[in-house]
């Protein structure tokens, strides 16, 4: 490698990790400072009382644990159908095939307003606006389109004789998923989950129109402290939000190195 | 007694739209029974591919079928498996039809062509899984599994990961796989297909083995003859027109093929263009080849003549014996030479010879037939 292609690759990984962190560690200097304002360079009195308030008061807890049920439910029945959806389309008729791609990339490339309008209204309809019951169902519409891609794309590339070996050599269905199926799936399943968990996460659009504000989520109640101007308190909720999706990444890339390893 | 493998008026189906079939009536060589295909069950998505298969294996025999690519070799296979749904006819395992049956409940194991193995699982729980599957306690299948490992020679790899092997030992792991699962009957799909020539001959070996050691009745899909020969104890082919010709013993196919489309299959026959008159056959464009081909019952009019190497006798000509052959190629084949020969109205073909012919290229050749096959084309 010539010095002046290290040297571009030296610069470049600096600017990635400066775009990477600058904004993260901007946001635990917010949290932790009181009274930061422009011209001042550095924060000039710390203050843990934003963090203190996440676990003290019940109205951030509650958003917590809202934020924390919508996205591990979702994540979980929106896996549980994808799964077997994907399966059957993709060893259906290229028509099925196309359909079920298409009506689930609908669902992702929707703008989440328009998405969001839509599901208000038919959530207000069944009597479920408002209620966490129906901005799980609302979370579950773009997480189940994601989802519905990830394992079409795993079941179009799968190879079918495995199964039809296990099975001549007398594993009943359910002994096949047991024993062959969910053991080669573990990554699949792993991204499935945190890539679920992640949509619903991170939902504000579906959230608002559907909750109506009934429904209070991590993600909504930083967004309300931003317009109150309460900066310090916002920051603790971002990286509240930030924390939990970071550990799930990590998470799925262990699980996926784990069978990345068994597959080698 | 009952054949281990009974197969009757089963009707093979191919993924695909309908497209004009014989069985619709427009061959009249197939004899097609009005029973099975008056029965058949019409499925979406697929035709009739086979019509009214027969045929039945016996423990420890082995069957070879033989067939060009796309004849249907594999889908009677995964249909005898139960992988794909059949048209009509029963398919019965030890005298009860399996017909209706889930590919796990017949007793029947398939094996592709590539060596399938499970590739989150090690070598010795591939070979357990069968018993696995059976509910048999863990440390007994595995007992068992490194027992037929060491039956087939592969002991020495129980512990490695299944992604790990050469493609002999795969071939041998999958073997002894198969042979866990005790199949009433075993399905091997081109097990020798790909392999090169020592993989081959050690594949050939694990297969001849494993057929001693299971006696499962087994069928033996190939497109080789000598594979074929080697392994199984009887042959059947499958014709131009979907036709099964199954014979009692491989020499017997070799020695009067039913059809024309299978001798072509067989692979080891030189095709004489002539005609029928008088009851005898006559070359069309070398009629001056020594002997006479008698066509007792075949009727007049253009025929082929299949010829094999050892029947046929090649002397290199005296310059004053004539009509004579011009050799213009010879090329060397494992036991045998295969000639072009030109005639005076240069008119060409190629005859299959003994390895032992020395004639070579440019010499004057005289050729004499000692036995042929004719086959009306008419």
């Amino acid at each position: 490698m010539t010095h002046r292609a290290a040297l571009v690759r030296s610069c470049s990984f600096a600017a990635l990790t400066i775009f990477a962190t600058a904004p993260l560690l901007m946001l635990i200097a917010t949290s932790l400072s009181r009274g930061w304002f422009y011209p001042t360079v550095l924060p000039q009195e710390v203050d843990a009382s934003a963090w203190r308030e996440l676990f003290t008061d019940s109205a951030r807890r509650d958003a917590v644990s809202n934020s924390l049920m919508l996205g591990i439910g979702t994540a979980i029945v929106a896996t549980l159908l994808a799964l077997p959806l994907g399966r059957s389309a993709a060893l259906s008729t290229r028509i099925v095939r196309r359909t079920v791609a298409l009506l689930a990339f609908a669902a992702v490339a929707l703008p989440p307003v328009a998405l969001g309008l839509g599901l208000q209204l038919t959530m207000l309809s069944l009597e479920l606006g408002g209620t966490l019951f129906g901005v799980f169902l609302a979370h579950l519409v773009p997480t189940l389109g994601y989802l519905t891609l990830v394992f079409l794309g795993v079941f179009t590339r799968w190879d079918m004789r495995l199964e039809e070996l296990a099975a001549t050599l007398g594993a009943s269905g359910v002994t096949r998923w047991r024993l062959v199926l969910l053991p080669l799936l573990r990554r699949p399943i792993a991204d499935a989950l945190a890539l679920g968990f992640l949509v619903s996460w991170a939902q504000v659009a579906l959230t608002l129109l559907v909750g109506g504000g009934a429904v209070r989520t991590l993600p909504l109640d930083v967004l309300a402290m931003l317009q109150a101007g309460q900066d310090q308190r916002a920051a603790v909720g971002a990286l509240a939000l930030a924390v939990p999706a970071l550990l799930v990444v990590v998470a799925a890339r262990s699980a996926a190195r784990h069978t990345a390893a068994v597959m080698a | 007694m009952i054949p281990t493998l009974d197969v009757r008026d089963l009707c093979v189906l191919f993924q695909g739209p309908p497209r004009p079939s014989p069985i619709d009536g427009s061959v009249s060589s197939i004899t097609v029974d009005a029973g099975p295909v008056s029965m058949l069950r019409p499925v979406p998505g697929h035709r009739i591919g086979l019509p009214g298969v027969t045929f039945a294996v016996n423990a420890g025999d082995c069957l070879a079928v033989l067939g060009t690519s796309g004849a249907g070799k594999s889908s009677l296979l995964r249909t005898l498996a139960g992988l794909q749904p059949q048209g009509c006819g029963s398919v019965r395992v030890n005298g009860r039809d399996v017909s209706a049956l889930a590919p796990e409940r017949r007793g029947v194991v398939y094996l592709h062509q590539e060596p399938v193995l499970f590739p989150h699982l090690s070598v010795l729980e591939n070979v357990a899984f069968p018993l696995t599957v059976r509910g048999t306690a863990r440390r007994e299948a595995e007992r068992r599994g490194f027992e037929m490992l060491v039956r087939l020679g592969v002991e020495g790899v129980a512990g490695n990961a299944a992604t790990a092997l050469s493609g002999g030992q795969r071939h041998r792991v999958a073997l002894a796989r198969a042979l866990c699962a005790d199949p009433a009957v075993l399905l091997l799909d081109e097990p020798l297909s790909s392999l090169d020539p020592a993989v081959r001959r050690d594949v050939r070996v694990a297969l001849l083995e494993a057929r001693t050691m299971s006696g499962a009745a087994t069928i033996l899909v190939t497109h080789d003859l000598d594979d074929a020969m080697a392994v199984a104890t009887h042959i059947a082919a499958i014709g131009q027109f979907g036709d099964l010709s199954v014979s009692t013993a491989p020499a017997e196919l070799l020695h009067a093929p039913p059809s024309l489309s299978v001798a072509q299959l067989l692979g080891v026959f030189a095709e004489l263009p002539g005609v029928v008159e008088h009851g005898e056959f006559v070359a069309s464009r070398f009629r001056w080849l020594g002997g006479v081909i008698e066509a007792p019952g075949v009727t007049a009019g253009e025929a082929v003549a299949c010829v094999r190497s050892h029947e046929v006798e090649v002397h290199v000509a005296d310059q004053r014996t004539a009509p004579v052959l011009t050799v213009t190629a010879r090329r060397e084949a494992a036991h045998e030479v295969l000639l072009d020969l030109r005639d005076v109205s240069d008119a060409t073909v190629t005859v299959r010879a003994p390895g032992t012919t020395s004639a070579r290229v440019g010499d004057r050749v005289q050729v004499v037939l000692r036995h042929a096959r004719l086959f009306p084309t008419h």
